[in-house]
Order: structure tokens, then C-alpha cells, then sequence
């Protein structure tokens, strides 16, 4: 049963254009994507982990960063900057968080920041299709990600 | 086993949409055959399934049907009919949940709350369902229904958040329709102890799985508060399984919950 999936190596890329497709949605607008073949020469091995974001992809591409715009969210104002080798995702962070020191928010913030970051890489991850969880989803977070997503032109 | 990973026959559709106060995200899969202009009238009916629970059953909303019932400025007589089926439905998981999940509970009137995210989500699938699209998948929030299979032979598998390392998974679990999850760590107003009035838990994160995501959502909730011993309660249920996290950070689950493997440590190890 462990060699149900091809290893996330090959897919990594493939659903990480998916992924990324998904995050140019604007409210008014569909994203769509279609799938590509897999390549026939795939091994089956065992699974990876799904926590595992490292994509060797085999081309070489630039990784690049950007930090998104700041945007209100319902307990204060974040800014998301994501990092992206060629088109993949490789890494997601909350550099500012302005919750105005309300205690509440921030035990909220420290849980659910990671809990969104997580979503958004998993949706590149091969070996799963969603995340259930006790999480808040900010939809701040989503817009900000958006922003800096559009600037790196992906 | 050789399989087939992604089917150049099928393409995929994701739409986020900001409402009741979070993002919910429907992942539609159809095959190539069906076009978008096809596949759109029951995306959009999904989406409006969404906004109407929003705009009947705020809370946060004073003009919302749920707050003028709630207020006693609407009799539940002439408020929309969807109210009083929701509150059959709270009445049907309080009692299958032995009273441990109870709308009914709080200083502020009642709350179906707890219940309508996944009601509302559940719906949006339906019209999914009746759609051209050969699988679908609804997150609202963390909590997540579905039908069909992403890829031929491949049931759709998710990820459940660790309570302790929110960053990482403390489980896979293979879906067939819904699955919901509750845990400590989450904004806690709903995880009352009801027989106590206190904001209490016993677990750090259950999740329950099942034919409807309303329910789920609702049974995870009193499991959280009420305990493990509640397992058996769930198990009992036709169709409906659980996982859980103690507050030890020890695992169980009933033996139909479909785990598909535990993420830091071996499955056969744990038992």
C-alpha cells in the first residue's frame, strides 16, 4: 500500500502549477488547469513524507522571493512572503503581523499562521489533495499571498 | 502496484471564496470531455448554497434571520425554513452525542454554529454532485467533504493537522465523504463544555469522519470536550469513525477510521 503514489519529485512540479494556478484566482474569476501526463519512466517507491516541500526539481531554476502587500485580516494587518524556485513554492512566511497586542489574537496567530502555511504548501504536495484541521483561514493571508505572487510574474 | 498518476483525461478546477468569515475552497475534478462553460452553473450553485448560509445563519450579523430568531424579533415560524431544519438536525447530534454537543448550552441563546460550517458545506457538494464533474471537494476551514476520486483507483487523501506542531500532520486519512476536526487549539467559543458551562477539552484534536460533514462537524466537537470514552459512541454510529489526539499526545481511533499512515512515526509501530 505504500507504493500507491509516485514519489512527490516528479509531481511536485506538476501540482505545483496547479497549486500556483489556483492562488491567481481573483474573487470574479475561475482558475483552471489541466492536468499534464505523467511521464511513463516514473518508479514507484515509497511515499514520502507529505510535510516534506523540498522539490528537487531537475531544472535548474531561480529561486526568488517576495514579500506580498500588507492587508487587513479580521484581528489586525499581515504581510505574506513567499519564496519560489521556477514556478514552485518553496517556502511561505509571515514576516509582519500587526494583531495591536491583543493576546487572544496572537495565540491565534501563532497557531494558525503555520496551519495556512501548511495549506498552501500541501496543495503542491503530490501525496495529498487537503488538510483538516482546527484552523483559521484567513483570507488576508490568501490576498497578501496573491499579491506577492503576481509580482514574481507566476 | 502501478498506477496511473495523473490522467491526461481529467483537468481540475479551484475556487476560493471569502464567506462566513473564512475561505472555503472547492476543488472540482472533471473529465476532459466537459467544458468549463458546463461545469460553471453548478460551481456557481455551490457558491450561492455558501452565501446563503452566511447571510441566514450570522451570528456576527444582527439582521441576519439566525440573530433576529436569536434576539426573539423573528418567530421561528416565519423565519427561512432552513433554520428550523438546522435546529433538527443540532437536536438529532445533541442526542446521538449523548448531549455533548448542545446549541442549546450557552448563556447567549442558541448557537448552531457549530453545525451550519459544515451543513453549508455539505450542501455546496451536493450541487457539485449534481453537476458534470466526476469528484469534488469542499474545505471549509479544515473541515472537508467530498465525492468520487481525484485519480482513477485513488481515493482523495488529506492530511489531519498536528495539535502540538501545527505545522506538520499527525495523520493521513483516505476520504470518501466527509471528514471534520476539532481541536484545542482553534478559536475556542464552541468547545464549551456543555454540562459545565466552562471552556474545557479533553483531547487535543478530534477528528470524525462520516456521510455528512453537519454532523461530523458536530461530533467533533462534543468528542473533543467530552473525552475518548466517547470513541465508542461514534463507532456505534453507522458510518461514522474517529481519530483522536489526547492531551498526552497519544493517538486512537476507531477501527474503521480510514488512517492511511501516521506521518513521524511507523503505523505498525503505533499499534
Amino acid at each position: 500500500m505504500t507504493t500507491r503514489r509516485t514519489p512527490m519529485v516528479v509531481l511536485g512540479t506538476l501540482v505545483g502549477l496547479v497549486a500556483i494556478g489556483s492562488f491567481r484566482a481573483s474573487p470574479a474569476a475561475l482558475s483552471m488547469t489541466t492536468t499534464a501526463p505523467a511521464p511513463t519512466s516514473v518508479t514507484a517507491t515509497s511515499r514520502t513524507t507529505p510535510t516534506s516541500t523540498n522539490h528537487s526539481t531537475t531544472t535548474p531554476s531561480a529561486v526568488r522571493s517576495q514579500t506580498g502587500s500588507t492587508v487587513n485580516y479580521n484581528y489586525g494587518t499581515l504581510a505574506v512572503s513567499v519564496t519560489v524556485q521556477g514556478k514552485t513554492i518553496t517556502n511561505i512566511s509571515v514576516p509582519s503581523l500587526n494583531d495591536g497586542g491583543n493576546s487572544y489574537s496572537q495565540s491565534l496567530d501563532s497557531m494558525s499562521i503555520p496551519i495556512l502555511t501548511k495549506e498552501a504548501m500541501a496543495a503542491q504536495s503530490a501525496s495529498i489533495q487537503s488538510v483538516s484541521g482546527a484552523s483559521y483561514t484567513s483570507a488576508g493571508f490568501i490576498q497578501s499571498l496573491q499579491s506577492a505572487l503576481t509580482a514574481l510574474g507566476i | 502496484m502501478t498506477t496511473s498518476i495523473l490522467d491526461p483525461t481529467t483537468w481540475t478546477m479551484r475556487r476560493e471564496e471569502e464567506v462566513m468569515g473564512t475561505v472555503v475552497v472547492l476543488d472540482v475534478y472533471a473529465d476532459a470531455s466537459v467544458t468549463c462553460d458546463e461545469l460553471s452553473p453548478s460551481l456557481r450553485a455551490a457558491i450561492h448554497e455558501l452565501h446563503e448560509a452566511d447571510r441566514i445563519f450570522s451570528t456576527y450579523d444582527p439582521a441576519s434571520a439566525l440573530s433576529r430568531v436569536r434576539a426573539g424579533t423573528l418567530d421561528l415560524a416565519n423565519a427561512p425554513r432552513v433554520i428550523s431544519d438546522v435546529l433538527e438536525l443540532c437536536r438529532d447530534a445533541r442526542e446521538l452525542s449523548d448531549g455533548w454537543f448542545n446549541p442549546w448550552g450557552l448563556a447567549e441563546g442558541v448557537d448552531p454554529t457549530g453545525y451550519v460550517k459544515g451543513w453549508a458545506a455539505q450542501r455546496a457538494l451536493e450541487q457539485l454532485r449534481a453537476g458534470p464533474a466526476r469528484a469534488a471537494m469542499v474545505n471549509a476551514a479544515g473541515d472537508l467533504v467530498c465525492y468520487g476520486v481525484p485519480i482513477p483507483g485513488e481515493l482523495f487523501r488529506v492530511g489531519i493537522v498536528d495539535p502540538f506542531r501545527p505545522d506538520s500532520f499527525v495523520a493521513l486519512a483516505d476520504l470518501r465523504a466527509a471528514l471534520a476536526t476539532s481541536g484545542t487549539y482553534e478559536r475556542g467559543a464552541h468547545l464549551i463544555d456543555p454540562f459545565t458551562g466552562r471552556a474545557d477539552a479533553r483531547l487535543a484534536s478530534a477528528s470524525v469522519s462520516g456521510p455528512d460533514l453537519g454532523m461530523c462537524d458536530a461530533l467533533a466537537t462534543a468528542l473533543c470536550v467530552a473525552g475518548e470514552e466517547m470513541l465508542a459512541t461514534i463507532h456505534s454510529l453507522a458510518g461514522y469513525e474517529a481519530f483522536v489526539v489526547g492531551l498526552d499526545g497519544t493517538r486512537r481511533w476507531t477501527t474503521g477510521f480510514a488512517l492511511a499512515g501516521v506521518t513521524d512515526y511507523d503505523l505498525t509501530a503505533a499499534g
